[in-house]
């Protein structure tokens, strides 16, 4: 019973169909209604309760965080906000598993097309960095990285299945809003910027890669992550979309591209999925790899206005095993691409303005704007 | 291939959000019934559909069953108030501590009434 975007989506039952709306739904009013309520229980009962206690204000993240887990509606939302997470995996597990055997059938037949004028690499001997190994990122059991059978798909299935629930469907029918949304900054900010040679690092399934190739169709598109199930996923996928993309499995910390391949390199959402050393690597490499001239766009995670904001960013860190992406509340992202190599005046961190897929197209959203990791070489 | 299975369980420790991890566990029970409830709704809503048009219903009528945007929609307005019923005691304690609330207990009301 439900509408699929493409044929790399796992057939949902009528009540698998019932639970991912559920899901949704939940998640919605979590964020809507549960979630702005614990700014209110923070700032007229925990703080002013914390402050006649200790005799002094709140000062950091860390006081934030230790009187809030103790708050009863703080502690409601935090949980139900993880088992919503878990329930959303949950949700797309089953019908996954019970049609696996069939999407990975699509994605051979994908894989032989000659006509289709994208590939795909793999390197099994490529080592997956220990921040996709030490614990499933998202709470996505097995992750990115994991397989279960030849071929394997359906860590990249599950991953644009949860998409929509995760986020109600802000990035769109196809799952490329983040993508679009950096394309429509890139064309505002660097309007004479024609690219003819671009790299998606981290791309996952590929979803923000597409919007590239559809912005700058006379332009060769290559995508990279560490994950083969993604890749063999985002290889089908963009296959169905007709966008032809160079899949290749390699970590962006040291890829096999020569030096100046690019004039353009991307990512969407990843820098904060890695490592310290990785991540200073990752900026490195993209120096390595661009064109003089080129342009490195990173968009990532908004990292908050004051001590209350930033734990609630930090939530996904404790809770939904985003590790890393604490590091990223204090840091300061122009100083870390200047220590990687980039000229001073060159590596600045600028700000796009979030667009959210409403009805039957994206507008741009008032409140909310994406950190964009902006470097010139 | 055979029948691949997939994990269920994410790597990482669970974090604990009560002082007791039993309440953890019949909390995330109790949320998982909160949902299965709303599937059970939407299920008998395809059911009452089918019947009032084809005046008997088979399993493949059931599965077969797509509700038209209409039907989506107000599905979407039930399940959301379904779900604000439901937890209907968070927005009572919001309203509660935005208000200032009532801090005064029974025994000090009570004596105000004698």
């Amino acid at each position: 019973m439900n509408s699929k975007a493409h044929e790399m989506l796992p057939d949902t039952n009528h009540d698998e169909q019932a639970m991912q709306e559920y899901v949704r739904c939940w998640r919605r009013h979590l964020a809507h209604k549960v979630l702005p309520g614990a700014k209110v229980v923070y700032e007229k009962r925990v703080r002013p309760d914390f402050v006649i206690q200790e005799k002094r204000d709140l000062e950091s993240i860390k006081d934030v965080r230790q009187a809030m887990t103790k708050d009863g509606y703080y502690q409601f939302w935090s949980a139900m906000q993880r088992r919503s997470q878990e329930m959303m995996w949950e949700s797309v597990i089953d019908p996954t598993e019970r049609n696996l055997e069939n999407l990975v059938d699509v994605f051979e037949r994908a894989e032989k097309d000659n006509a289709y004028e994208g590939s795909l690499s793999l390197d099994p001997e490529l080592e997956i960095p220990k921040y996709h190994t030490a614990v499933d990122i998202h709470i996505q059991p097995g992750a990115y990285h994991s397989e279960f059978c030849k071929d394997d798909v359906s860590a990249g299935v599950l991953y644009e299945a949860g998409l929509p629930i995760y986020i109600d469907g802000m990035l769109g029918p196809d799952s490329d809003g983040l993508g679009e949304n950096l394309v429509r900054f890139h064309g505002e900010r660097f309007p004479d910027h024609r690219p003819v040679k671009i790299l998606d690092v981290g791309c996952a399934v590929g979803n923000s890669t597409l919007p590239w190739k559809r912005a700058f169709p006379e332009a060769q598109v290559y995508a990279i992550d560490v994950a083969a199930p993604c890749l063999r996923y985002g290889h089908a996928r963009a296959r169905h979309y007709s966008l032809p993309v160079h899949f290749s499995q390699q970590n962006a910390e040291q890829t096999n591209f020569d030096d100046g391949s690019f004039d353009l390199i991307v990512s969407h959402l990843v820098l904060h999925e890695t490592s310290k050393p990785a991540m200073a690597n990752i900026l490195r490499e993209c120096l390595r790899l661009l064109r003089p001239g080129g342009l490195m766009l990173h968009l990532d995670i908004s990292r908050g206005e004051g001590i209350y904001d930033q734990f609630i960013y930090q939530w996904e860190t404790y809770n939904n095993n985003e590790t890393f992406s604490a590091f990223l509340t204090g840091a300061n992202l122009s100083h870390i691409g200047e220590q990687a190599g980039f000229e001073r005046g060159k590596v600045n961190v600028d700000s796009a303005q979030a667009i959210a897929f409403q009805v039957d197209e994206f507008k741009t959203m008032d409140d909310f704007a994406w950190p964009v990791l902006v470097g010139k070489k | 291939m055979t029948d691949p299975k997939l994990a269920r369980v994410a790597k990482g420790k669970r974090p604990q959000y009560f002082s007791d991890p039993a309440t953890d566990k019949l909390f995330a029970i109790v949320m998982s019934l909160v949902a299965e409830l709303s599937v059970t709704r939407d299920r008998l809503d395809t059911l009452e559909r089918v019947l009032a048009r084809n005046g008997s219903v088979s399993l493949d009528d059931v599965e077969a069953y797509t509700p038209d945007p209409q039907v989506a929609a107000k599905r979407e307005a039930k399940r959301t108030a379904y779900i604000e019923r439901v937890f209907r005691v968070m927005q009572m304690e919001l309203e509660e501590v935005d208000s200032g609330g009532s801090t005064k207990s029974f025994e000090e009301v009570y004596k105000t009434l004698l």
